[in-house]
């Protein structure tokens, strides 16, 4: 009996499959099409044949909010000769799925199981997103499926944007937003060239409406690369700018303005109920023996960089609103919300006028002239003295105050004014406020490159080397250093390591050594050749095939002074020549000079507006096979 | 009335849990616990990340009727002392709910979890798990909260996993004594009921169990305490359970005297009516082995194999049939495993009486069955790796090797085969060390035990060849290498693994024995056409992912990138112990090794070798003794073509010769005619070394790093 029960059973699994089989093969046509997009997008195993995505409006019960309906409907075709993947869609406490499915070409059900997580991410110690997927394979070249999904918004100030690329190149896409007459709503366009994207607007008075309808071809996947400025300058989108709604005679205000975003984010942090008497000692222990103002707010600024752990936490409304500060203060952890109160009820306590302070990174391409919660991302301090604003960010380890970090340089702000609120700008400063410079003064010793070195760091450079250097356990940190200097180069000894303080965020760092460097001199008869190139600085900076600009994490100013005495009796035969690039962005001067009996080496690498914009990588990739016939070019020296 | 059941339920439930939940805080924080005031830490470990105050780990193992209880927990009592330590205790996260897998039904597990701070002025914080933690999933998340440098973090899991079963043998545990950070206190417990076979002891100086007699009789517990624990070192060439203070055990639960038998046990069994075992002896091997393993299998598929072929001797017998079977019995499924797994079709049922040795067990007891049925004289020879340490200390029975010896002319050792084994060939951690070896009466049946050494192999067994051909392009822009390489012996399996995939051996199999491949077993022509369709498509995306793995292979070898390298396997060297994997690879080398003086050129000849090891600063101070995988060889040949109109110069430093007893790098140099022709040999004469040879092994290590750094000069003529 039981065996014949589970005979049963596979009789009817196998015929299930039996028949999901039909028709689902690829075409001829579907093959074809699979080669030619292949050749195309070559690095991309899907493509999305056609997508169209609908987006219309309705009140919720109350009438208080407006909801969002999101339909999908795409045609996936592979284009390699497989490709397995995981279709996924993200939600949160703000939305819903209300259908997520896929079909064969069929068009009969595709039962891949579904799975329904919470989204994890290592940056994130909490977040309410939410992931539902299903695990799909598409077993030869051409294999198509019809996916479709239904997901519902609760609130439309959730829903901020619509873009026309995807993960997978797009082929044809349309997007049709159909807005109810009652509702005021802002389509605001970035990125779309001219002609590009065809847009009509067709008013449907039977059901009092406005359809809004994009439709674009040919749209590329998202880029892979790293180091990439964040996807709202790089890609076509529409922001949804929902500014009132009207139900019946009333008209209900959503963002119709910054001051109404400012509103909302304002009745948020009024919310919070802050006990700042929990840090009063810790204030009154940090001011104590401070002999100014300057000094004060360090200590304090100081203190929370390095005793409060960035832990993020994305819960509903946690997500925009602060934690408390005194909570922030005695758990030692927050988020950027988190630490920027408590930086500003710290301050407050020793006397000095904080303020909470909205900011969106250089990741997003708007300001404050939209308002729209896709603006911000970031929240930081800004403190208030002598006339002058001091822009405090908690999350940053290792930052000088008045320093600021290239993510928020020149970015808007949106500071708190009681009612009332302030937009400023982050000053920039220069790659000359980084500036990290490497002097060496070598001699010749046998087969051995021996001398002096002299590392400095300021700005950011400075930032960077304190926090990675910090974050490494005591008894790993004199060996972390050593390797650091010497590249992790067997050839590279250092020693006599002399340190400026390694805690101190606001003074030059230095670090000064000994060098000997082993196999970069080479004896032939009477000649000497020598390899002076052992720090290879930016020879495998290659951006080879890369479609976007790179973004360097700060604008950069790297010098390098190597000089060689020249050994009594032998005469230089000939110097490598010089090189050197001047753009708008970027500068490089390498140099070799005699002077005495020295030859003085010089590199100067300057990316002042942090960028290598992608109509300049062909210049750079250039320039960079000039510099690597550089770097393996020797000096001869002759007796 | 449903309602009210379900909240009386949920009451009674809840309370069992706050009381479970008291009663485990009791066990770790509670009145016992003797480190609750410890906050002191040694001088000598100040410049530690952090320090171990006490470490306790706790098993517990009980009958509880119905189900079996398995209790395990840990508590760990540190000091934080810099900022890595405070992020790496910063979160923990853990399931405190779970499915047991270890018994026939899933049963409801739960972990609890306890923490508290004690802050430097000495006051305790404990944070409320309950209300703190988050819940992912089925993982909850805590962020501790208030922690600093130069707090004490105390902490545990303790975990309660019921399960029903008859018997059960628990996974083994072996562990070293130490941690990562230097620990103060160590404290194990160990307690089993009668019902319960407990393998248990330590090694290498650590400390020994003791029996704790308690008030019942049927439970033991047996605890072991150290103190001043050194943080774990693994350096390079190092087998930790050789030669740190270790410990190991492995449970087995039989819920009746009748499931303590070698019937069901898969560990070493105590003594009748005793439940501890420490040492392993020959007779313990005998009654296992006795017990486990007997003749058994389906000879037909060899016998229809062995059909009209006639072989010179019984040795190059058994090598045919060990070929055939590792296709016949493993290497076909392989291609049904993929399609399965690709989601192609359900294959399994396509199989049709064949014999799949899933195990090392099925595997010896058919060899046992063919070599009676031949009238083969064999026997069976169990060893343990060299990194488990001595025979002597043989405790897991998970950690014996079982291999067949065929008592050939020349013995033939035969071991349960993956795609690449061969016969004559074995686990080279086995290779000189001492094993049993079980006598078999008439071919049928184990009547002995005994002791044996098992063969070695010598670095002329285990060699890479290497020829690599070196040639500047037209424009002195790029290097230009082909290379040759065959490798034998133990060097042969990496290789296999990383270069023959199984597209490559499986039509080398197919094709060899004429088996019906699976795809060919389909019925339908219509579906058979399709999923031929389907499996090609899976083989040319693997084709393209292999490929771009060989590039970064390749890359990491020379540590540059290379660009579009060809490789071609001309032998896989799955057939023959002796045959080598041969392959050949063609690639350019730009921007690399080769550098302008003037009109004259510095080629980085010695980088031909790719990268050698480096030996730092910390290694020279090595206080262990050295443990190689096995006695090698690595040879190679850089012919390198000297361009017209160019002179070499610096080939004297291209000789080196560093030759001791634990092994030598030398290298010669000659010019003959446009070629210079430079033949280096690198060699480790043995397993083992003492540490007293470590500075001889350094000798010739360096010796070929600096070979890899010298240059010649092309000077123009």
């Amino acid at each position: 009996m039981k065996f014949s029960s589970k005979k049963t059973l596979f009789i009817f699994l196998f015929s299930i499959t039996l028949f999901g089989q039909k028709n689902i093969e690829p075409t001829l046509e579907d093959i074809s099409s699979a080669k030619t997009l292949r050749a195309k997008y070559d690095k991309d195993d899907i493509a999305i044949l056609e997508s169209t995505e609908n987006i219309s409006f309705d009140l919720n019960k109350a009438k208080t909010k407006v909801q969002v309906k999101n339909s999908i409907k795409e045609l996936l075709m592979n284009i390699n000769h497989r490709a397995d993947i995981n279709k996924y869609e993200f939600y949160d406490s703000e939305s819903k799925i209300e259908s997520f499915s896929l079909k064969y070409r069929n068009q009969k059900e595709a039962y891949f199981p579904v799975k329904d997580e919470f989204y994890k991410d290592d940056d994130l110690f909490y977040n309410d997103a939410k992931v539902m997927y299903m695990t799909v394979d598409f077993p030869v070249q051409g294999y198509t499926y019809n996916y479709s999904l239904e997901k519902k918004y609760e609130d439309v100030k959730y829903f901020t944007s619509l873009y026309f690329n995807d993960e997978y190149p797009v082929i044809k896409k349309t997007i049709n937003i159909t807005v109810p007459n009652w509702l005021n709503l802002e389509l605001k366009e970035f990125n779309f060239e001219a002609g590009s994207i065809v847009k009509t607007a067709v008013p449907n008075p039977a059901n009092s409406t406005t359809t809004y309808t994009y439709t674009v071809s040919n749209m590329p996947a998202f880029t892979k690369e790293e180091n990439t400025p964040g996807k709202s300058y790089l890609y076509p989108h529409i922001l949804l700018i929902a500014k009132s709604f009207k139900n019946k005679e009333t008209v209900t205000p959503l963002f119709n303005s910054t001051a109404d975003l400012y509103k909302w984010y304002k009745s948020l942090i009024d919310m919070m109920k802050d006990d700042p008497n929990v840090m009063k000692e810790k204030v009154k222990e940090l001011t104590a023996n401070a002999k100014t103002d300057e000094e004060k707010i360090k200590n304090i600024y100081y203190w929370v960089q390095d005793n409060i752990r960035y832990i993020a936490f994305e819960d509903g409304i946690a997500g925009f609103k602060p934690d408390e500060s005194n909570n922030v203060f005695e758990k030692r952890y927050g988020d950027c919300k988190g630490m920027a109160n408590l930086n500003k009820q710290m301050l407050k306590l020793a006397g000095f006028d904080a303020r909470l302070t909205w900011i969106g990174t250089k990741h997003i391409a708007y300001d404050y002239s939209t308002p729209s919660v896709a603006v911000d991302n970031h929240m930081i301090c800004t403190l208030f003295y002598k006339g002058k604003k001091y822009f405090i960010d908690g999350t940053e380890k290792y930052n000088s105050l008045g320093e600021y970090a290239e993510r928020i340089q020149g970015k808007e702000v949106m500071i708190e004014n009681g009612d009332d609120f302030i937009i400023e700008k982050i000053p920039l400063s220069t790659s000359e406020a980084n500036k990290e410079a490497f002097t060496v003064k070598l001699k010749i010793d046998g087969e051995k490159l021996v001398g002096t070195s002299h590392k400095e760091f300021v700005g950011e450079s400075r930032t960077q080397f304190l926090d990675i250097y910090q974050s490494f356990q005591n008894n790993d940190k004199k060996e972390t250093l050593e390797r650091y200097l010497s590249k992790s180069d067997k050839n590279i000894e250092v020693s006599a390591i002399k340190t400026s303080d390694l805690k101190n965020r606001d003074q030059k760092l230095t670090l000064d050594y000994n060098v000997s460097v082993s196999n970069k001199v080479s004896g032939f008869e009477n000649e000497i050749y020598v390899d002076l190139e052992y720090m290879n600085e930016y020879k495998l900076f290659d951006l080879k095939d890369r479609k976007t600009d790179y973004q360097f994490r700060y604008k950069t100013d790297y010098e390098s002074n190597v000089t060689l005495e020249v050994p009594k009796g032998y005469k230089v035969t000939k110097l490598p020549e010089n090189l050197s690039i001047q753009e708008k962005d970027f500068s490089v001067q390498i140099t070799f000079q005699q002077i005495g009996n020295s030859i003085v080496y010089k590199k100067v690498f300057n990316f002042k507006n942090a960028v290598i914009k992608v109509s300049d990588i062909t210049k750079w990739n250039n320039f960079n096979k000039k510099l690597n016939a550089i770097y393996n070019q020797q000096i001869t020296l002759v007796k | 009335m449903k309602i009210k059941l379900l909240l009386l339920f949920t009451l009674i439930c809840s309370a069992i849990y706050s009381q479970d939940k008291n009663e485990i805080r009791e066990m770790f924080w509670g009145k016992s616990d003797i480190y609750k005031n410890e906050t002191n830490t040694p001088e000598k470990w100040k410049n530690e990340s952090a320090v171990v105050i006490y470490k306790y780990e706790y098993y517990n193992y009980k009958n509880s009727g119905s189900s079996v209880v398995y209790t395990s927990a840990i508590r760990k009592r540190l000091k934080l002392q810099d900022q890595a330590a405070v992020k790496e205790f910063s979160e923990f996260s853990f399931n405190d709910k779970f499915y047991s897998k270890l018994g026939y039904s899933h049963k409801k597990g739960s972990v609890f979890f306890g923490v508290k701070i004690i802050k430097q002025n000495g006051k305790e914080i404990e944070v409320d798990v309950e209300k703190e933690a988050k819940k992912l999933d089925d993982e909850k998340k805590i962020a501790i909260t208030n922690l600093e440098i130069g707090d004490i973090l105390d902490y545990y899991f303790y975990s309660l996993e019921p399960f029903v079963a008859t018997y059960k043998t628990f996974n083994a545990v072996e562990n070293t004594l130490g941690d990562v950070y230097p620990v103060m206190n160590k404290k194990i417990s160990l307690i089993a009921e009668n019902d319960f076979y407990v393998n248990l002891n330590s090694y290498n100086g650590a400390p020994k169990f003791k029996e704790i007699i308690g008030k019942k009789k049927y439970i033991k517990e047996y605890v072991l305490e150290a103190k001043d624990i050194e943080k774990n070192d693994f350096p390079r060439w190092f087998y930790p359970f050789v030669e740190l203070p270790c410990y190991k055990f492995q449970i087995y639960f039989a819920r009746n005297g009748g499931f303590a038998s070698y019937k069901w046990a898969d560990v070493f069994l105590p003594e009748e009516d005793t439940y501890l075992k420490q040492t392993v002896s020959k007779d313990d091997i005998f009654k296992y082995y006795k017990e486990k393993y007997s003749a058994s299998g389906e000879l037909k598929p060899v016998d229809v194999f062995l059909k009209g072929k006639k072989f010179d001797s019984d040795e190059d017998k058994i090598r045919a049939v060990y070929n055939f079977a590792r296709h016949s019995f493993y290497t076909q499924y392989i291609e049904a495993a993929i399609i399965e797994d690709a989601n192609i079709f359900y294959p399994f049922g396509l199989f049709k009486d064949e014999v799949y040795l899933s195990s090392q067990q099925r595997f010896i007891q058919y060899f046992m069955l063919f070599l009676k049925d031949n009238k083969i004289d064999y026997d069976i020879v169990l060893g343990t790796g060299r990194e488990n340490g001595a025979l002597e200390d043989l405790l897991i029975r998970e950690n014996v090797k079982v291999l067949v010896r065929v008592n050939t002319k020349t013995p033939i050792y035969l071991e349960y085969f993956d795609s690449f084994t061969d016969a004559g060939s074995f686990d080279p951690s086995l290779e000189n060390t001492k094993a049993y070896i079980l006598e078999i009466e008439k071919n049928k049946k184990i009547t002995k035990a005994d002791f044996t050494t098992l063969p070695s192999t010598t670095a002329d067994d285990n060699v890479t060849k290497v020829v690599s051909e070196v040639s500047l392009n037209g424009d002195f822009s790029a290097l230009n290498v082909k290379r040759n390489s065959s490798f034998f012996g133990h060097f042969k399996k990496d290789e296999q693994n990383e270069k023959v995939k199984f597209y490559d051996f499986l039509d080398e199999d197919y094709s060899k024995y004429g088996t019906e491949r699976i795809l060919d077993r389909v019925g339908s022509k219509k579906k058979q056409l399709q999923y031929k369709k389907e499996f090609d498509a899976l083989v040319n995306k693997v084709k393209d992912k292999n490929k771009e793995a060989y590039k970064k292979s390749l890359s990491e070898e020379f540590e540059f990138e290379i660009e579009d390298p060809i490789l071609k396997v001309i032998n896989t060297g799955r057939f023959g112990d002796k045959t080598p994997l041969v392959c050949e690879e063609e690639f350019a080398i730009k921007n690399n090794l080769l550098k302008k003086a003037g009109s004259n050129y510095i080629v980085e000849i010695g980088k031909i070798l790719t990268n050698q090891i480096e030996i730092d600063k910390k290694e020279l101070e090595r206080k262990n003794n050295v443990y190689m995988p096995f006695p090698r060889r690595f040879e190679n040949q850089i012919v390198f073509e000297i361009p017209k109109g160019y002179s070499v110069s610096g080939i004297d430093k291209l000789n080196k010769n560093v030759t001791n007893t634990t092994g030598k790098f030398t290298s010669k140099a000659v010019v003959k005619g446009d070629k210079l022709i430079i033949d280096v040999v690198k060699q480790y004469d043995n397993y083992y070394e003492s540490n007293s040879n470590w500075s001889k092994i350094i000798s010739f290590l360096e010796s070929a790093y600096q070979f890899s750094q010298e240059k010649i000069l092309l000077k123009k003529i």
